[in-house]
């Protein structure tokens, strides 16, 4: 069966001397994905907002994102709206989004997109792999969702497959392979999700830089995760094996989450790069 | 008793080395570890009845997750043996869990070392990953190997638990007895992906690892 879209963006972000600003170079665009153009930020970053002009990902869609930002470069990458994955039939197997990411030398990633949703009787596979190169940022978060909670859909749907490698230096630091299958292995078992419905990973990385940064920012992050939990959401941090540390959330609602997150963007940035994270419009 | 891949009698003497090399009183430090669940009992989530429940979802996700390693680890008898630790270190993201599987593996490896006169592999191991490599040595099967691995991984935890819990010496011996049909699964489960692609979802138990550092009173170190 052909895929009902085989939509992809490759897109590559430039540092330009000159201007003192990073500029983005759209390689491929194929529907429906789409950016329309980057906005500068301060520090000479470039915001691009993804969209999906099928409104989410459909039965059958083989979708795929590359993204590279070269040596120097500073991207910041959310989305519209977040990500719906729509139910799929049994027949045209899942649907699936591929994401390849380079941050080159002394470049810098921020992947901030909205929640994934995934509908009632969805199938989807999303697979991710980063790779930094020495001296390469990245601050890169993702939350799932139950589903569709306003119309009773809590871990209806069918299968994610969720992958995520993230290598710095050429050593994978981060990987994770997870697969949900609600009505064989229940989200509620204390090993999964127990009494939460939404989960968050946020990594934070330099690749090189010293332990003591990591050391100094563990810290700070582990004061915010205290005062950010509480009944309904729980906050855990830790170190990678190298090369940064990962924030996770475990909460009862979207909103604390969402809330939290940026809290520990801006806490993070502010220690590794002296700067202010500057959050996305839209996110208002 | 036969070799479960070959068919051939395995000797009294390597089984013994086997139950020996998978008892919980080996002396390299596992009774100090709780991999987070020390967390989800100070938190009033995890309870003696959810128990046996809680260890079969173990055993499904990170159960088959080390047991596909442990596979690995025995399947290349020492080759790539870098890579494959620094693989189940990425998928170890809880800090306090990663270096207690670290700290075991390596302990366990040297203690092997010692007691069979086999060169010790260098560079990091996990815990899996060293008792595959100990038992292919011992030219244990792989299948039997990722299920005593695996019936170790619950004694283990069980013990850590009636250190945590109201739970007596014969519940706890019903709970292991019971869950050896889930052992026996996850480890077959453990075969049928690489560990490239082997999938395991214990958000849960992995934040739980994360948050140990912080609580008050903590009698495990990990």
């Amino acid at each position: 069966m052909m895929p009902r879209s085989d939509g992809r963006l490759s897109l590559q972000f430039v540092y330009d001397a000159d201007a003192a600003r990073t500029r983005l170079w759209v390689l491929e665009q194929r529907q429906p994905l789409k950016v329309v153009r980057g906005f500068d930020l301060d520090g000479g970053a470039a915001l691009v907002h993804l969209h999906n002009l099928s409104g989410g990902v459909l039965a059958g869609d083989k979708l795929s994102l590359d993204v590279a930002v070269d040596a120097g470069a500073r991207a910041q990458i959310t989305s519209t709206s977040a990500t719906r994955a729509y139910r799929s039939p049994a027949e045209a197997g899942p649907s699936e989004f591929v994401t390849q990411i380079q941050v080159s030398e002394n470049a810098l990633l921020e992947y901030l997109p909205d929640p994934l949703i995934p509908f009632a009787g969805a199938r989807y596979s999303q697979r991710t792999h980063v790779s930094l190169s020495n001296g390469a940022g990245l601050f890169w978060w993702e939350t799932l969702t139950p589903g569709r909670e306003a119309r009773g859909e809590v871990f209806s749907y069918d299968l994610l497959h969720l992958s995520f490698e993230l290598r710095a230096a050429g050593i994978p630091i981060a990987t994770e392979h997870n697969h949900l299958d609600p009505a064989l292995r229940p989200l509620t078992s204390l090993v999964r999700l127990g009494p939460f419905r939404y989960l968050s990973s946020f990594y934070i990385c330099s690749a090189g830089a010293p332990e003591s940064t990591w050391d100094r920012l563990e810290r700070q992050l582990l004061t915010l995760a205290r005062s950010e939990t509480s009944p309904v959401i729980i906050w855990g941090l830790t170190r990678l094996p190298a090369h940064g540390l990962v924030v996770r959330a475990l909460s009862q609602n979207g909103r604390d989450i969402a809330r939290g997150l940026i809290a520990f963007w801006r806490a993070a940035k502010q220690a590794l790069y002296g700067q202010d994270a500057v959050i996305p419009r839209k996110i208002y | 008793m036969t070799n479960n891949q070959t068919n051939e009698p395995i000797d009294s003497l390597r089984l013994l080395k086997l139950i020996h090399l998978a008892d919980s009183a080996l002396p390299i430090g596992s009774a100090a570890h709780s991999f987070g669940l020390e967390t989800l009992v100070a938190e009033e989530l995890l309870t003696a009845g959810a128990l046996p429940a809680f260890l079969r979802d173990y055993l499904q996700e990170t159960g088959v997750l080390e047991a596909a390693f442990c596979r690995a680890a025995h399947r290349t008898a020492g080759a790539d043996w870098a890579a494959v630790n620094q693989l189940l270190s990425a998928r170890k993201p809880a800090r306090e869990s990663r270096e207690a599987s670290l700290t075991l593996g390596r302990r366990f490896l040297k203690l092997f070392s010692v007691l069979e006169g086999v060169e010790i592999l260098p560079g990091d191991a996990h815990y899996a990953t060293a008792f595959g490599y100990a038992a292919r040595h011992l030219a244990i099967a792989e299948d039997l190997t990722a299920a005593v691995y695996l019936q170790q991984t619950v004694t283990a935890l069980v013990s850590a638990c009636q250190r945590l819990m109201p739970i007596g010496q014969q519940r706890a011996a019903r709970m292991l007895w019971d869950l050896k049909p889930a052992i026996l699964e996850a480890a077959q489960t453990s075969a049928a992906s690489g560990v490239d692609s082997i999938a395991a979802f214990s958000p849960l138990v992995e934040i739980a690892s994360m948050r140990h550092v912080a609580l008050e009173t903590r009698l495990f170190i990990s």
